[in-house]
């Protein structure tokens, strides 16, 4: 085995800080962030579905439906903007995020940066830092839309609204890191990103009311991170008290998704 | 205190049925300033060893130290010092090699221009071109720019010529030199002989993952106890038995106008002196040195490289008159 170490003398001639300062951070977060921009079929998901949707419920009577108990606001405000949000946030944070953590373990990145004074963790939190700046562009696109064109009204409760919808990026990244974790490959990771989305969106009311659901697949949709999400911030927009069974669901993915993740990554 | 010192490192592979030993009982020691070259065949175990040396795979035995540090327990102060580049590595493929090059730079406390590093591989004109987009040789470079940027004292180089094409290759050497005119530490992966016979300064032989022989090149080469050989032509038959009793000759063969002695010691100076006394006129002379190549092969009965353009190769001197 390794002999034990003697006490260690620092290289003579330069002292350096031996940990990368906030330059650093700051780089890879930038590099990080150009990554992203420059992966335009990555851009095409978080920001034109969204829209889309909009567009699609904007023109029907969803506008002109009004919910009752939810301060004068419509299906469209109740129902269909909680939807949208909860797609920015699951795209970016299940389908993307994971495939470039994927694509940095398989290239090498990661192996490469290791061998550098910055850790390959770094990478990880700046692509988190990058995602969460995505999901807030993706989030804000999506309002100023359907406020200007839809005439969409913000939440009854905005802090609410704003605290389950960080909550809900939380459980999705989790759940991303743990794509990430688990997935061998780059397209593995995809397919696993896109299976997870999709479950998680069929069963949460993604492709329509969850009503029109089995009850049993509405009941499990609804404590999935997708469902959970659009019910709270559904809850929120209309200024209803949020159910707490939706609010453990989503803290329960983040633990499982962070414990998954922390147990089965690999680097390399 | 030596460089790089590493002690029996052994490696194990599991496999199906078994376990592989990739690399056993190696041992590194690289002083202050000099290049060691790390050369063997394909299979030798060269790049898991020195994925040792850099802290990259944990040895199954032996220790490593890299200016005494150890890269596994004091990790952040050798990644400070120490500079990396390996055969598997890919980067941020949208990034520029600008980008790329300024990214690493922040990561070190002290380290080089990266705009400057980078006109010194000979990648201005791609400055602004994807990682991705670049060809296999400007990659490598790039590689070359990211392990230099932190001004390392102690450089992990692993195949850096591979994919080059024979200038840029010469450029690349020029820029391994300088490293070791700043003070610099090189370890010097390599199954190119002309490579390590012009810049390293010793040389660590790998065979099937043990090391078979330790010394300077031109060591090597004697301790393989080959010789050299002189060859040239006649326009007019060889005196018999001219050149047998000149000092260091063992062998003479003709063959037509053809002549070609085997020997030792200073067979070229030797052989003409001898020529000239006999008033031989003696055209097209040439000296034939072993290489490290003939080196390898007598030290263990196999071709350094399957690749026939690299195989066994003369070090031609000027082909002139002997006088």
């Amino acid at each position: 085995m390794t002999t034990t170490v003697p006490a260690v003398t620092t290289p003579s001639g330069r002292r350096a800080p031996s940990r990368p300062g906030p330059r650093a951070w700051a780089a890879l977060v930038g590099a990080e962030a150009r990554m992203v921009a420059r992966d335009t079929a990555g851009l095409v998901m978080p920001f034109g579905m969204p829209v889309l949707i909009l567009v699609m419920y904007g023109v029907s009577d969803a506008t002109t439906i009004a919910v009752p108990g939810s301060g004068g606001r419509t299906a469209f405000d109740v129902f269909v903007i909680p939807v949208v949000l909860a797609i920015v946030v699951g795209i970016i944070g299940v389908i993307n995020m994971p495939s470039f953590l994927a694509y940095y373990r398989r290239s090498g990145v990661l192996k490469r940066l290791s061998v550098t004074p910055a850790s390959p963790a770094m990478v990880l939190v700046a692509q988190v830092v990058v995602s969460l700046a995505q999901t807030a562009g993706g989030v804000a696109l999506a309002l100023v839309v359907a406020t200007v064109a839809f005439d969409a009204r913000l939440p009854a409760s905005p802090g609410v609204a704003l605290g389950v919808l960080a909550l809900a990026s939380a459980a999705m990244y989790a759940v991303g890191m743990l794509v990430a974790a688990v997935a061998p490959t780059p397209n593995a990771a995809l397919a696993l990103g896109l299976v997870a989305f999709f479950a998680f969106g069929a069963t949460g009311g993604m492709f329509g009311a969850v009503s029109n659901l089995p009850e049993p697949v509405a009941r499990v949709g609804e404590l999935l991170p997708f469902g959970a999400a659009v019910q709270a911030l559904g809850d929120a927009w209309a200024g209803q008290p949020v159910e707490t069974a939706h609010l453990v669901a989503l803290c329960g993915a983040v633990v499982v998704g962070a414990v998954g993740a922390a147990r089965w990554f690999r680097w390399t | 205190m030596d460089a790089v010192d590493a002690r029996n490192l052994t490696k194990r592979y599991r496999r199906r049925g078994g376990s592989t030993t990739a690399v056993d009982d190696v041992s590194l020691v690289a002083v202050e300033g000099e290049i060691l070259g790390v050369l063997g065949p394909n299979g030798a175990g060269k790049t898991t060893t020195v994925e040792m040396v850099a802290g990259v795979r944990r040895p199954d035995h032996g220790s490593v130290r890299v200016l005494g540090l150890d890269p596994f327990t004091d990790r952040a102060a050798v990644r400070q010092v120490l500079g990396v580049q390996l055969q598997s590595g890919f980067l941020h493929g949208a990034l520029t090699v600008r980008e790329l090059a300024h990214l690493y730079r922040t990561f070190y406390g002290a380290g080089r221009d990266p705009d400057e590093l980078v006109a010194t591989l000979g990648l201005e004109e791609q400055r602004d071109v994807r990682y991705e987009r670049l060809s296999g040789g400007q990659q490598q470079r790039v590689a070359i720019v990211l392990a230099l940027v932190g001004d390392p004292r102690v450089v992990i180089l692993d195949e850096l010529t591979t994919g080059l094409d024979p200038q840029a290759r010469r450029q690349v050497w020029g820029v391994v030199e300088d490293l070791r005119d700043g003070g610099a530490t090189v370890l010097l992966v390599s199954h190119l002989m002309e490579e390590v016979e012009r810049l390293c300064d010793r040389v660590t032989l790998l065979e099937s993952g043990r090391v078979v022989a330790h010394d300077t090149p031109a060591g090597l080469v004697a301790a393989a106890g080959l010789g050299q050989r002189v060859r040239f032509r006649v326009a007019r038959p060889l005196p018999p038995a001219l050149l047998d009793r000149v000092a260091g000759v063992e062998e003479v063969a003709v063959r037509g106008e053809q002549v070609v002695v085997t020997g030792r010691g200073d067979l070229l100076q030797e052989v003409s002196t001898a020529l000239v006394r006999a008033g031989v006129v003696a055209t097209e002379t040439r000296l034939e040195r072993a290489t490290l190549d003939d080196a390898f092969l007598a030290l263990t009965g196999r071709p350094l490289t399957d690749d026939p353009s690299a195989g066994p190769r003369a070090t031609t001197a000027p082909t002139e008159e002997a006088a």
